[in-house]
């Protein structure tokens, strides 16, 4: 398989570099270092004996993403929209970054990810998703690592089946 | 009635001379004396020649350096009115790739004649004489081992879009490629997009003395790694190697595989790694 390019977008301070180098390097800091411009990293992943090589962008959160630049999308099989279990504004522009999202990668892979699990009880997390005008496709926590590979196992399926 | 009337009137135009005398007296004296100088010839010269001559004297003293920068301007402005001219007619034709090829032909060209200009003097031309004099080697090949100064490290074609790799090489193992093309990918898309300049690409990046010489074409482009330091004229070389090499090696490329990746790797080598 050759390379697919994954970027992980959202607001700032959601995980997305957090969930990045969890799973890159399964490491995890409490420290916030926000990210500037881009950071870029490869990871080869195996979908049911199939090596898929992904390039995932980790890019510099922003409160919408049309704030986003466009270049950095091009040629992207995937997003990963994360947001904030725990903050309200990181996902109140859910819908429009989605009908955004979407527009700019017509048949791309679009994963919407709730992240800091571990700060939640399971009651909380449900109350947030039924107030989302959209499904969640997962839940995660960069923290304790819960479902961090299995987000990249279900991308890299649905990524494979394109 | 009528009579003193007009009485008032010139003795007023009698006074109004007067007048205009008194205040413009001073200006009136030095514009006749201007006028003597002028019409009598001797008196001119003889006050202007020292004028002249001092110019002359000072003309002397700094002619090459008046007279350099009096032709490189006109270098300048004749060859930037003749870029533009040419440029103007090529463009819609044959597109961006040509007209930074022939701003570059240009660039390459005042550098040339900046050279010449300034060679006959320069503290490096005399070195070299000098060294080749004393070593028995040709003054030029000397030069040519002057403009080798430069190594290739890295070669790459990378998807435009995407910043994915469709092939590589590179003279030592070095960390992942894949990261290297996009993260350069990723720098130029926000160099590009912090300065709103979709006309001009980013065609270099810096750091140090290690640089990555990149060049667009339409769905990729084609990045260098060097060190080392790089002139105009190798600059040109390198892009003509990489034109050559697009146009060979790429042009008939639309599917990028693992096999397509292969193959151009092994002609990225070729043409930019191996020793001659
Ligand atoms: N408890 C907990 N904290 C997390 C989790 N993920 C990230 N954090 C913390 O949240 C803060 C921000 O995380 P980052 O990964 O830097 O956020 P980001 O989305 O990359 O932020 P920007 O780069 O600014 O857009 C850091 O202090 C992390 O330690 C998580 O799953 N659980
Ligand atoms: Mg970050």
């Amino acid at each position: 398989m050759t390379s697919k390019k994954v970027i992980l977008s959202g607001s700032f301070g959601v995980g997305k570099t957090s969930l990045f180098n969890k799973f890159i390097h399964n490491k995890f800091s409490d420290k916030y270092l926000t990210t500037i411009g881009v950071k870029v990293n490869k990871k080869v992943i195996n979908v049911d004996g199939t090596e898929l090589p992904l390039l995932i962008w980790d890019i510099a959160g922003e409160v919408s993403q049309n704030k986003v630049p466009n270049s950095y999308f091009l040629g992207a099989s995937s997003v990963i929209y994360v947001f904030d279990l725990t903050r309200p504004q990181t996902y109140k522009n859910l819908q429009t970054d989605l009908d955004y999202l979407k527009d700019l990668l017509p048949g791309g892979v679009i994963k919407v990810v709730g992240n800091k699990k571990d700060l939640m009880t399971p009651e909380a997390i449900e109350e947030v998703k039924a107030s989302l005008p959209l499904p969640v496709d997962i839940v995660t926590s960069a923290k304790t690592g819960e479902n961090v590979e299995e987000l990249f196992q279900q991308l890299g399926r649905d990524l494979i089946s394109v | 009635m009528e009579n003193t009337r007009t009485k008032t009137a010139k003795s007023e135009e009698a006074l109004l001379e007067e007048l205009r005398d008194i205040l413009l007296r001073e200006d009136r004296q030095s514009l006749s004396e201007v006028e003597a100088y002028i019409t009598n010839p001797e008196r001119f010269s003889k006050r202007v020649l020292p004028i002249i001559e001092e110019q002359l004297e000072f003309f002397k003293k700094h002619f090459p350096d008046e007279y350099r920068k009096v032709v490189d301007r006109q270098i300048e402005a004749r060859l930037s009115t003749f870029k533009d001219d040419m440029i103007g007619h090529l463009s819609p034709v044959m597109g961006k790739m040509i007209r930074k090829y022939v701003a570059h032909q240009f660039q390459i060209l005042k550098e040339k004649i900046d050279n010449t200009v300034k060679s006959t003097f320069t503290f490096n031309s005399v070195k070299r004489k000098v060294k080749s004099t004393f070593s028995g080697v040709d003054e030029r090949e000397l030069l040519l081992v002057e403009l080798d100064n430069t190594v290739i490290e890295e070669a790459y074609v990378i998807q435009r879009d995407s910043g994915l790799l469709l092939g590589k090489a590179s003279r030592e193992e070095t960390l992942d490629q894949d990261v290297i093309a996009g993260m350069l990918t990723a720098i130029k898309a926000f160099v590009e997009d912090a300065f709103k300049r979709e006309s001009e690409d980013l065609e270099m990046i810096q750091y140090g003395t290690y640089k990555i010489f990149i060049q667009d074409y339409h769905s990729y482009y084609i990045a260098i790694a060097l060190q080392g330091s790089l002139s105009a004229s190798e600059k040109e070389k390198i892009m003509t190697l990489s034109l050559n090499f697009a146009e060979r090696e790429l042009r008939t490329l639309n599917k990028f595989t693992e096999e397509t990746i292969k193959h151009i790797s092994s002609k990225l080598h070729k043409y930019f790694i191996q020793k001659k």
